[in-house]
């Protein structure tokens, strides 16, 4: 989608965004984006969609200078998701939000000097010595706003109660699927906040996106969600195709959608096995790492990665399918169905499974829009959030297949999605793999690729939730602004929320359960 | 039948009458070399245990274990307690250092205690005391002192939360062990190991076939109890690595670990075996009634029967293992608390019933 | 998914079949073949490596060993990660008098290498092309700066696993190692 954004002015800011929530039924903040808009300064551009018409608006504002600093009144008080975005903006562009109740660094090290998204950022590396302390940590967060002189005054809050019992689960921890650290506070088994902290694995590669050119910027995508890689890239080749006027061949079309749902069920068995892992049934989890390997090694013989794949590129196909895929594709789909069964027999049906995944995790419609759940989980709550029906690309729409949603709110409902989808997946695939159309498998493109200028977003549905690439050009080979939407950071965020009150036990389950991947989210 | 008492009056007669030692030292010498042997059976037990387990495991799981040292990997659990055995051992922070070192130590005390109750053989029983059955649970509970005290000496927040855990899930299950092997005492008539044993020598006098619906429910309900009790899955929440990354024993390395490593399968064995002596007649060969058939399985010793009877149920566990989830710490009380406790209870009273009226077979 | 208004009895019951299942399932795969694959045992024998897998970049070359290199350097302009190091040097054809570009060093760092394929496809001459020569492992980090031009690659340690080795069947596994 080519970006028309409502500018915003600081004194309406506040205003028109609570309109546009509140009248207009803008009512899913899909991201924010930070960014150094050189002349004009500081600002941000807020992507928002309507749920009940699927219609996208952005909005842009730049941030008022107020005693040195650059500020934006916060929108966490209209959508909850905004809470980590804009910690993210703060970390990385340093636009403090007003009303923010809790602006601290969300990626960086709170000893990080500077802002490193700022194009007057300082790289050099004398300027960014490897830090050799212990990150100082603060029992205190503070938060922003005006006085009514128009002074920029801080206020500090509390995080922890004196005698509070905190449990640090992560960084590394055998089941937060990465390096996420929680900072829970517990009592006895019961858990009373978490505060999520990330960037273990942050590696600036939307910095670093803007020193590379076009093509160089893929080879970064499938290093993200390792499992939802295919989707990753598909959203930074749609992102550039689009903005670049790229006509794709219809076998290119037919083998992306079918590449993305064979990299869906690979991320889905691995969810089901992960998922078993976590509530401890080992053998659950290496049943499903058996036929996962059949998954991935269909994806080998024509792309020549298992992880990282590498195999979509502007304009087209890295290769051809391999002369046996579509055999191969189809002895898979033949060999799953079955396997499915079994995961639910020895472990999706199970009383024990049941009795740990029902009403663990409760997060209803409504909070699910409100905090950006989106995928699986979100699904499972009944919020028809599927980028490819909302926003069909590639085949989803020339294909026939239905979303599925589930109306438990739990991660017991998350489950089955799961399991639902692995049966969607195989049915695309079945439909498409017989009719894979002849054709180019690459468009040609200019040796140097230059986008032409303007800002683009375009999104996927990766194996967790909404993934999209926002692009903003200014005409050169390489981007000026080139952010994601991870699929698990408004996850992380939701987990507080629907934890509270909640066991250990559950934390991890719904863990498991939402299906975050730290890469992702971390970048 | 082949009775080891032979042996041992043979052995005692030897150092008394031949040797001619007095009371002192015959009884030094034998209790040192029934030390002995209950050690090395301990460990040579925990080799087989621990890699039975990883083929067994493996085999569920669509795998083949390991592989490598050795043929079929027979030698992989020697190399493991090798590594073990060199590895550095290390104290936290702050921990308190003698509840620390005791713990392990607790834990390994209790295992062998229970371990020594075992009837191997007909006249092999090494603690045979009257109140055995009694005193046996009274022993095992002292692990759960050594689990308790891990967890809070390792000044670790993990450990502290897994230790509590540990706590709860074992005193509330030794509810029904306790009651399930008084439902078998009620059978039987004794409580002493040996006695139980005998009154389950032959045709068809397994408790388990001689005291029907209340002792099959008995044996289930000890299975399920004894697979808590031995804080395996789907009952390790102590340990829970994917919650608790090791639960108590997350802060010990080497040999206090290998203690608890050892102890976890041992308990599994003991449990196992305690099993199969009250419920399977331990050393008893099946009888059927058929007099040469009769014959031909009394002439298998019984160490034969105890130990092929006690890895029977060994695998059982493991296959039960495998297969299940994790239970949460409420569910795991409810099961006991809601199910399993009035189920014995209720079992107890049908077996007073059946024995009053001499309903059994 | 079954509604949840059952009797204590019923809902024993039927976790109790749950639980069966559960075991059941087990069981079977207990005698069912395994899945494991015994590499390195099989690395002659039964091991599949797809042949669009991407091991190692290597310099592609005619029958007389003859590669199409001309020292453009497009390759290391592509590279995100500056893993190859070009070295030219301009010497004039005796025939024609002209001066033409020649290469003189082609460093690839293995160590380096993400295997993105964008120096392949950068190329214009066909020059390189990955293999799926995967046994890379060296006790030396130097050992991984390789000179294309200068060695003669043969397939690496298991020549005849370049086309894909042993066929591989989706749906099968080879626990074998013979």
């Amino acid at each position: 989608m080519k970006l028309n954004n409502i500018e915003l002015t600081f004194e309406n800011f506040a205003n028109e965004m609570a309109k546009l929530k509140n009248e207009k039924h803008f009512d899913y903040l899909v991201t924010i984006i930070g960014e150094d808009f050189g002349e004009e300064g500081l600002g941000c551009i807020y992507i928002l969609e309507n749920t009940q018409n699927n219609e996208r608006c952005s909005v842009r504002t730049i941030a008022k200078k107020v005693d040195g600093s650059d500020v934006i009144p916060t929108v966490t008080n209209l959508w909850k998701a905004a809470d980590l975005l804009e910690r993210e903006v703060f970390d990385f562009v340093g636009i403090k939000f007003l009303g923010h109740p809790d602006m601290r660094r969300l990626f960086l090290r709170t000893d990080f000097v500077g802002h490193p998204l700022r194009k007057d950022f300082d790289m050099s590396p004398e300027a960014n010595k490897f830090p050799l302390t212990d990150e100082p940590e603060d029992d205190f967060t503070v938060e922003y706003s005006l006085d009514k002189d128009g002074h920029l005054v801080e206020t500090k809050h509390r995080l922890f109660e004196e005698d509070e019992y905190v449990v640090n689960i992560g960084p590394n921890h055998p089941s937060t699927h990465g390096v996420l650290r929680l900072q829970t506070v517990i009592d006895g088994e019961t858990v009373k906040r978490i505060y999520p902290h990330l960037g273990y694995i942050h590696r600036g590669i939307e910095k670093m996106w803007e020193g590379m050119t076009y093509p160089q910027t893929l080879a970064l995508t499938d290093r993200l969600n390792y499992l939802s890689a295919m989707m990753h890239r598909h959203a930074l080749v749609g992102v550039i195709e689009e903005a670049m006027g790229i006509e794709l061949s219809d076998r290119i079309r037919y083998i992306r959608t079918i590449m993305d749902e064979l990299q869906r069920i690979d991320s889905h068995l691995l969810f089901l096995g992960c998922t078993a892992q976590d509530l401890g049934a080992l053998t659950a989890f290496l049943y499903c790492m058996r036929d996962r390997e059949h998954v991935l090694n269909v994806m080998e013989e024509t792309t020549g990665g298992r992880l990282i794949m590498n195999y979509y590129r502007i304009g087209g196909l890295q290769a051809d399918i391999d002369p046996n895929f579509v055999d191969n594709t189809k002895k898979l789909c033949k060999y799953l169905r079955p396997k499915i069964q079994e995961y639910l027999d020895v472990f999706g049906d199970n009383v024990i499974t049941h009795k740990r995944l029902e009403g663990v995790g409760p997060m209803d419609k409504e909070n699910c829009i409100n905090y950006a759940v989106t995928g699986p989980a979100g699904r499972a709550a009944g919020w028809k959030n599927d980028t490819r029906k909302r926003h069909p690309y590639d085949c989803y729409d020339k294909v026939n297949w239905e979303e599925i949603t589930m109306t438990g709110c739990d991660s017991m409902d998350r489950y089955y999605v799961h399991i639902k989808e692995l049966y969607q997946s195989l049915d695309i695939i079945e439909q498409l793999i017989d009719n894979i159309p002849e054709g180019e498998y690459y468009i040609k493109q200019k040796p140097i690729i230059k986008v032409p200028e303007g800002q683009w977003y375009f999104s996927v549905e990766g194996a967790s939730g909404e993934f999209g690439v926002y692009l903003d050009s200014r005409g050169d080979k390489s981007p000026y602004r080139m952010k994601m939407r991870p699929m698990g950071l408004t996850l992380a965020g939701a987990l507080d929320p629907m934890l509270r009150g909640q066991k250990i036990a559950d934390l991890i389950t719904t863990g498991a359960a939402i299906d975050f991947v730290i890469p992702d989210l971390d970048r | 039948m082949f009775d080891f008492s032979n042996v041992t009056i043979w052995f005692d007669a030897l150092l008394r009458q031949t040797l001619g030692l007095g009371d002192f030292w015959s009884i030094l010498i034998e209790c040192i070399l029934v030390g002995v042997l209950i050690l090395a059976g301990y460990a040579i037990l925990a080799i087989c245990l621990i890699f039975m387990e990883r083929k067994v495991c493996a085999y569920f799981q669509c795998r083949l274990g390991p592989m490598r040292v050795g043929p079929w990997g027979i030698f992989q659990v020697f190399a493991d307690v090798l590594k073990m055995l060199i590895k550095e051992i290390f104290t936290v922070d702050k921990a308190d250092k003698l509840l620390y070192f005791v713990a392990p130590f607790l834990v390994i005390i209790a295992s062998v205690g229970t371990f020594s109750f075992l009837p191997w053989n007909n006249g092999a029983e090494v603690l045979n005391f009257n109140v055995g059955v009694f005193l046996l649970t009274a022993v095992s509970s002292i692990g759960v002192v050594g689990i308790f005290l891990a967890g809070w000496a390792s000044n670790n927040k993990y450990s502290v939360v897994s230790a509590m855990r540990g706590a709860v899930q074992l005193i509330s299950y030794e509810m029904s062990l306790g009651l399930c092997l008084i439902t078998a005492v009620i059978l039987t008539g004794t409580m002493q190991v040996s006695g139980i044993v005998e009154a389950q020598v032959g045709p068809w006098n397994w408790l388990i076939f001689k005291g029907h619906v209340p002792a099959i429910i008995a044996f289930l309900v000890f299975l399920v109890a004894g697979n808590a009790e031995a804080n395996r899955g789907p009952f390790d929440l102590a340990e829970a690595e994917s919650e608790l990354t090791a639960g108590y024993h997350t802060e010990y390395s080497g040999m206090g670990f290998g203690f608890y490593y050892l102890a976890e399968y041992l308990n599994l064995f003991v449990v196992s075996g305690i099993a199969t002596t009250v419920f399977l007649g331990g050393w008893a060969p099946v009888n059927i009634g058929i007099e040469g058939f009769d014959g031909i399985m009394n002439l298998i010793p019984g160490i034969v029967w105890f130990l092929g009877k006690t890895f029977a149920v060994v695998w059982l566990l493991m296959w039960v293992r495998w297969t299940f989830p994790r239970l949460r710490i409420d569910q795991i009380l409810k099961l006991e608390w809601k199910y399993l406790m009035p189920l014995c209870l209720i079992n107890l009273v049908l077996m007073t019933i059946i024995v009053a009226f001499g309903w059994h077979f | 998914m079954e509604d949840n208004n059952k009797s204590y009895f019923g809902e024993i019951g039927s976790a109790v079949k749950t639980l069966a299942i559960g075991m059941k399932t087990t069981l079977t795969e207990y005698f069912t073949k395994k899945s494991t694959e015994q590499y390195p045992e099989n690395r002659k024998t039964t091991l599949h490596v797809s042949a669009r897998h991407r091991g190692r970049l290597v310099f592609s070359r005619d029958e007389n060993q003859n590669y199409k290199c001309v020292g453009c350097t497009l390759c290391e302009k592509a590279c995100p990660n500056d893993s190859i190091k070009i070295l030219t040097e301009m010497v004039e054809d005796p025939e024609t008098g002209k001066k033409k570009r020649k290469l003189v060093d082609y460093q690839y760092d293995l160590g380096d290498c993400m295997f993105c394929e964008l120096c392949v496809n950068a190329c214009n001459f066909d020059a390189i092309h990955f293999t799926n020569d995967f046994e890379n492992s060296v006790f030396d980090r130097d050992k991984l700066v390789l000179h294309l031009d200068k060695e003669v690659y043969t397939g690496g340690s298991l020549p005849n696993l370049i086309d894909g080795g042993a066929p591989l069947e989706i749906g099968k596994f080879n626990t074998k190692t013979k």
